[in-house]
């Protein structure tokens, strides 16, 4: 059964390859309010439509327009850009937007400090903590990183390096040679302690939030200032879906692809914002970074019994129940899409891949070790004796990363405790002999006694006594 | 046995013995179908279900043993209640009443006769309470050259409500064989002590094994026979007939009793089981002594007997100080304890206090089950001191014991029927005997029947002085004894009258199921906790952990077939006392509890709609107690009751009380019933604040007709990351306030 709905998955994968290069499927909604604006954009869309996704444009003053068609996602991918007014309108409520996120949908959010950015999305975007300063129009300013060919005055036009390695365990989707042009940036900050969100693009140590408008306040007191402060963010959600926020929609704009920029005593340069938003919507609709799990298997190994097998036998593959101390095998089956399919998943060096073996507690944590590598994926394996504590126990791989599909596998077993004929035989150990022999010696010596009575009875007087038995009888 | 009957001259000869035995036979028949037929009300006035908590649990094993063969039920590893640890419950139960119906099952069908296990599990306790008849008058028949004595008592067995309780149709329950193989030891002890034979007592260990695998009250046996044995030896009375049946005894019934899983090694270490070794060892010394007797001379003797019993006795007290010291032999147990204080449960295992089978007898609780009985039970007790044999002894020894244990535990008025129903058989046809058989002894009139007697008493009474008139009023005439035949009669009719009365209206109630009555007088059956039952049954996944407070652990198993937390085998305080936290903490504290036991639901019972008493709220400080036993610091019984030291669950709850996961559950929605401000719970009787509880972790799955049972479904982690709180309100359509913090003050950085 489940390699049958495991055929089906790959199936499936196999037709989403044949339709698009997402995992997920090749619908892009675009809202866009100003028709006129699309032009702008024009290479975006082009680098789009080559990996052939369908982009649809909606105005959100559209009132037909839904994220839904009978209750499933009617588009895969979403790209708002921020709206003239005050919000999306009814159709594109907070509530919406959470919903279609919840339902697998990925989004990604474009900013503008020009427009500012409407309440309802601040608030939205409050609920995965990542916050946006109070100031409507406070944009990304550095005095050191600016371009001086298009912002030699106003230094909001920043100019950083394409993002490093987040942490030593972690994949870099976003990495490269190169320099991004940020203009007009609206930065934002990441709440401490969730788990889901991370930071791509990080602000210069040198920068800081600033509104051009009402200098004296900001200036005080910044919203939020250096490696704080981020220009593109993304949230990973538990289904994983992806949201994205980008702080400046103006790099998308065809001038700034391949535009020529200088730092402040540096030479000038051509920047790569079209590598890298490839590389971010590529994230983000989910064509690089999807793990997926294709089986899991355990089994117990029972060593052969005699010397002439020398091979191990397998009962069951993925049994309910197991007995304290047997010897089980755990594999894993997972691989990673990337762009057109799914290709062996490796683990960084620098991390690894664990099974825990939990009652309550984990009991055994062990590192998952590749031992077969497909076409499409790797087999992880480990094997284990199960602890001498019965109860019902998982099997658990809980490996999240940022930017990588959560894995959380859960598959419950039971383990028994011995049963009454599993036990070594009392012969069997040697520190029970003097009580079998006690116990031997004591049958035999009341056999013996019972014989001795009978026996040892005088026997005139039986005979006397048969006499008169019989005598009296008679 | 034969006792001349004179009131039968007729059947005076040959035949009379034959005739007569028939009759007994007739009669114990009889008795035996009453017996089981006042025990049918409950499928009558209900239907053939079973009843209650534990039966449910003896049903579902039962299920399993018929289903998985004798070998995988005694290797039975369940892991499907006690979730995630799971239960070890071919170790961990008695399997005597499972066995016993797994055999008859097995017997039907091979007589080509299919019965449905359930019928069997239901008709089970009436069927063994008319063997118990048999075994009672088997047993008042040793006590007594009166035969009327052990019929009498039989009667009274058949249909005592003290163990009616516990034994009506769908009752199925340990104490359904249990009662039966108790009487039944009891009277092959007696058999085995009268006639000094190894094979009475062989057959008595053999018994004694059987209650052992049937019911944890075997301690009872194990601790009475020893005591008798004892009392015996204390009297003067040893003889080899009580060596003999003793040690036959205790032989073989400790290796029996060892077969079983559950008791295993308890017999050698637990202090419960040490009375009846220290019984075997003095009986041997005892025997030693007296063989040595008869070898030395007196003088010798008794300073041998000094110096060596008193070193013997010395080095075993010495030896059991020891043992019990270095925790060889187990403590005593603590529902032991509870026996001899019975404010010990109370302060030390609030678990055991819970129960309401454990608390103290209340007094009309005697009469009410009882009734009659109980003033002539210590009539019979003193006839047997009247004349004391050995096994009268016994029935001393029983009385006193027994009438002490019923007093402390409502439970243990089972053990104390039977011994009533003896003392008060013998008592009674001591009475009948005495009015009904007694002839005036003046020899003319010695040998005719009762009219000739009569006749006789008359003349004589006539011819004598005024004085000696009062004979008429003596036990011979007719007139004292029609009146005290009659007055029997009525009270054994009063007697019938009550069983029957006790029994069709307080004892058949299934408790699964409830009776109420309409205004016109019909019955309204409430069956909310099978409506909640079949439909987790029906619409959860098979392995969906449901977690109730631990009364409804065995029910949630047995109908609704789910995975529980917690049940009525209350094995593991911990894990009990885990689930009364969760219940008794705010949300956010139950969350992470509820998650790490993969809980999916949660089921409480709420009575304030109907007025049902039994309900979670009422048992909730219980939980709260139980918690606070493991988690002093984070669940305190005082913060549940206001500063006035009441329990109130209305405008005046304490915030821990309204906080509180079992609270929110209750009364969740249910001022939705009511118009605005007017929410009342029926079982307090106070009005509900205005505003209702919100919960944000569980969602609302099911709710029964009559709100009895309200089940949740336990909501999993949010997809964006918020807590559940959070999410809820903004659901709402609340926005989220931006961290008041976040302006001044320090600011949290975010690290990677």
């Amino acid at each position: 059964m489940r390699l049958f709905s495991s055929l089906c998955l790959l199936l499936l994968a196999l037709l989403s390859v044949v339709s698009g290069r997402s995992a997920v499927g090749d619908r892009v909604l675009v809202i866009l309010e100003d028709e006129s604006q699309k032009g702008l954009y024009s290479k975006f869309w082009a680098d789009l439509e080559d990996r052939d996704f369908k982009l649809s444009f909606e105005s959100p003053r559209n009132e037909q327009l839904s994220l839904f068609r009978h209750g499933q996602l009617a588009y895969e991918h979403l790209i708002l850009t921020p709206p003239k007014s005050k919000g999306y309108g009814p159709t594109l409520t907070p509530k919406i937007l959470l919903d279609y996120v919840n339902a697998g949908g990925n989004v990604l959010l474009g900013l503008s400090s020009e427009s500012g950015t409407p309440s309802a999305v601040s608030s939205l975007l409050l609920e995965f903590d990542i916050s946006l300063s109070p100031d409507k129009h406070s944009i990304v300013v550095d005095h050191f990183n600016y371009d001086k060919v298009s912002a030699a005055e106003k230094h909001d036009v920043l100019l950083v390096e394409r993002p490093g390695q987040l942490r030593p365990d972690v994949v870099n989707f976003f990495g490269g040679e190169g320099t991004l042009a940020v203009p007009r940036a609206v930065g934002q900050t990441l709440g401490p302690a969730i788990p889901l969100i991370a930071p791509i693009l990080k602000a210069p140590m040198t920068a800081y939030a600033y509104n051009p408008g009402e200098e004296a306040q900001s200036v005080e007191e910044p919203f939020a200032t250096g490696s704080q402060l981020n220009i593109v963010s993304a949230m990973q959600a538990r289904n994983s879906a992806r949201f994205t926020v980008l702080g400046s929609l103006e790099m998308l704009q065809d001038k700034w692809f391949g535009a020529t920029v200088q730092l402040p005593g540096g030479k000038t340069s051509k920047t790569v914002n079209q590598e890298f938003v490839k590389q971010l919507t590529e994230w983000t609709f989910q064509e690089v970074g999807v793990l997926k799990v294709f089986s899991v298997q355990h089994y117990q190994i029972t060593t052969a019994s005699e010397p002439s097998q020398n091979t191990t036998q397998i009962w069951e593959y993925n049994p309910e129940m197991y007995r304290i101390k047997n010897d089980v095998k755990f594999s894993i089956e997972i691989g990673q899409y990337d762009r057109t399919h799914y290709v062996p998943f490796v683990v960084p060096d620098t991390d690894a891949l664990q099974l825990e073996f939990t009652m309550l507690s984990p009991f055994h944590r062990l590192p998952l070790t590749p031992s077969t590598t497909t076409d499409n994926s790797t087999i992880y394996s480990t094997t284990f004796t199960t602890p001498d504590q019965h109860g019902i126990f998982a099997f658990k791989v809980n490996y999240k990363r940022p930017f990588l599909t959560p894995i959380e596998e859960r598959h419950q077993v039971t383990v028994r405790h011995f049963a009454h004929d599993e036990w070594p035989r009392s012969w069997a150990i040697t520190g029970a002999w003097p009580w079998v022999g006690g116990l031997w010696s004591v049958i035999v010596g009341f056999l013996l006694f019972v014989l001795l009575w009978l026996y040892s009875e005088p026997p005139k007087e039986e005979i006397e006594r048969r006499r008169a038995l019989s005598v009296s009888t008679s | 046995m034969a006792a001349s009957t004179p009131l039968d001259p007729f059947l005076r000869g040959s035949t009379s013995k034959n005739t007569r035995g028939l009759l007994r036979i007739i009669i114990l028949c009889t008795i035996a179908a009453a017996a089981v037929s006042a025990r049918l009300f409950s499928v009558i006035r209900f239907e053939s279900i079973i009843h209650e908590f534990d039966p449910w649990f003896n049903f579902r094993a039962t299920k399993y043993l018929v289903k998985n063969g004798f070998y995988s039920f005694w290797d039975w590893f369940d892991d499907r209640t006690w979730h995630p640890l799971g239960r070890v419950t071919g170790g961990t139960l008695y399997p005597g009443l499972m066995v016993t119906s797994g055999v008859i099952y097995h017997i039907l069908r091979l007589l080509s006769l299919p019965v449905d296990i359930r019928n069997i599990c239901v008709l089970l306790a009436p069927g063994f309470s008319g063997f118990t008849a048999l075994a009672m008058y088997l047993l008042t028949s040793e006590m007594s050259s009166s035969p009327s004595a052990g019929l009498l008592a039989a009667a009274f067995m058949g249909i005592s409500p003290g163990y009616i309780s516990r034994s009506v149709a769908g009752s199925y329950d340990n104490e359904a064989i249990a009662i039966f193989l108790l009487v039944f030891t009891f009277f092959l002890w007696i058999k085995a002590v009268k006639n000094g034979s190894i094979m009475w007592g062989a057959l008595a260990a053999l018994f004694y094994g059987y209650m052992v695998s049937a019911w944890g009250g075997y301690v009872f046996i194990t601790n009475l026979i020893p005591l008798h044995a004892f009392t015996l030896i204390l009297m003067g009375r040893y003889s080899s007939r009580l060596y003999i049946s003793y040690t036959t005894w205790y032989a073989l019934g400790t290796l029996a009793s060892m077969q079983v899983p559950f008791v295993g090694f308890l017999p050698v270490r637990s202090s419960d089981h040490m009375a009846a070794l220290g019984v075997f060892g003095l009986l041997q010394l005892v025997a030693f002594f007296n063989f040595l007797r008869d070898q030395l001379p007196g003088k010798q003797f008794q300073t041998l007997l000094v110096a060596l019993g008193g070193t013997i006795v010395v080095i075993m007290f010495l030896g059991l100080v020891a043992l019990t010291a270095s925790g060889v032999i187990a403590p005593w147990s603590g529902r032991f304890y509870s026996l001899w204080d019975t404010g010990y449960a109370k302060i030390h295992i609030p678990i055991i206090a819970s129960v309401s089978e454990h608390q103290p007898t209340a007094w009309p609780a005697f009469f009410f089950d009882l009734n009659m009985l109980i003033w002539l039970f210590p009539a019979g007790v003193y006839l047997c001191f009247r004349n004391l044999k050995d096994e009268h002894v016994f029935v001393v020894l029983y009385a006193v014991l027994a009438s002490y244990f019923a007093g402390v535990m409502v439970r243990l008025m089972l053990t104390l029927t039977p011994v009533v129903c003896c003392a008060a058989g013998l008592a009674l046809s001591y009475i009948l005997d005495t009015y009904l058989y007694a002839q005036k002894p003046v020899e003319e009139s010695a040998s005719s029947d009762s009219n000739g007697s009569i006749k006789a008493s008359k003349f004589s009474a006539n011819s004598a002085l005024r004085s000696t008139r009062n004979s008429i009023v003596g036990i011979y005439s007719v007139v004292s004894k029609s009146v005290i035949t009659s007055m029997v009669t009525g009270f054994l009719l009063l007697y019938v009258a009550h069983c029957t009365w006790v029994t069709s209206n307080a004892y058949s109630s299934p408790s699964v199921v409830l009776a109420s009555r309409l205004p016109d007088g019909s019955q309204h059956i409430i069956d909310d906790y099978r409506e909640a039952y079949y439909w987790l049954r029906q619409n959860t996944p098979s392995d969906a952990r449901v977690m109730s407070w631990w009364d409804y652990g065995y029910q949630i198993g047995g109908m609704a077939d789910r995975p529980t937390l917690v049940d009525n085998n209350t094995w593991n305080n911990t894990h009990i006392a885990t689930v009364g936290k969760a219940m008794s903490s705010r949300e956010e504290v139950s969350y992470p509890i509820l998650r790490e036991h993969d809980v999916d639901y949660v089921l409480v019972v709420f009575g304030g709609l109907l007025g049902y008493s039994g309900d979670d709220i009422n048992k909730f400080l219980w939980m709260v107690r139980i918690a606070e036993g493991i988690w002093p610091d984070e669940v305190r019984e005082r913060d549940f009751f206001t500063a006035r030291g009441e329990y109130r669950v209305d405008d005046q709850a304490t915030p821990a009380m309204k906080n509180s996961l079992m609270y929110k559950m209750s009364y969740y929605n249910y001022n939705s019933l009511f118009p605005a401000g007017q929410a009342q719970d029926r079982v307090r009787g106070s009005s509900l604040p205005a505003q209702g509880p919100e919960l944000s972790i569980l969602e609302e799955a099911f709710t029964s007709e009559n709100w009895i049972i309200r089940i949740y479904k336990v909501k999993d982690l949010d997809n964006v990351g918020r807590d559940h709180q959070s999410a809820v309100s903004f659901d709402k359509g609340h926005k989220k306030k931006r961290k008041p913090g976040a302006k001044k003050g320090v600011r949290v950085l975010r690290e990677e």
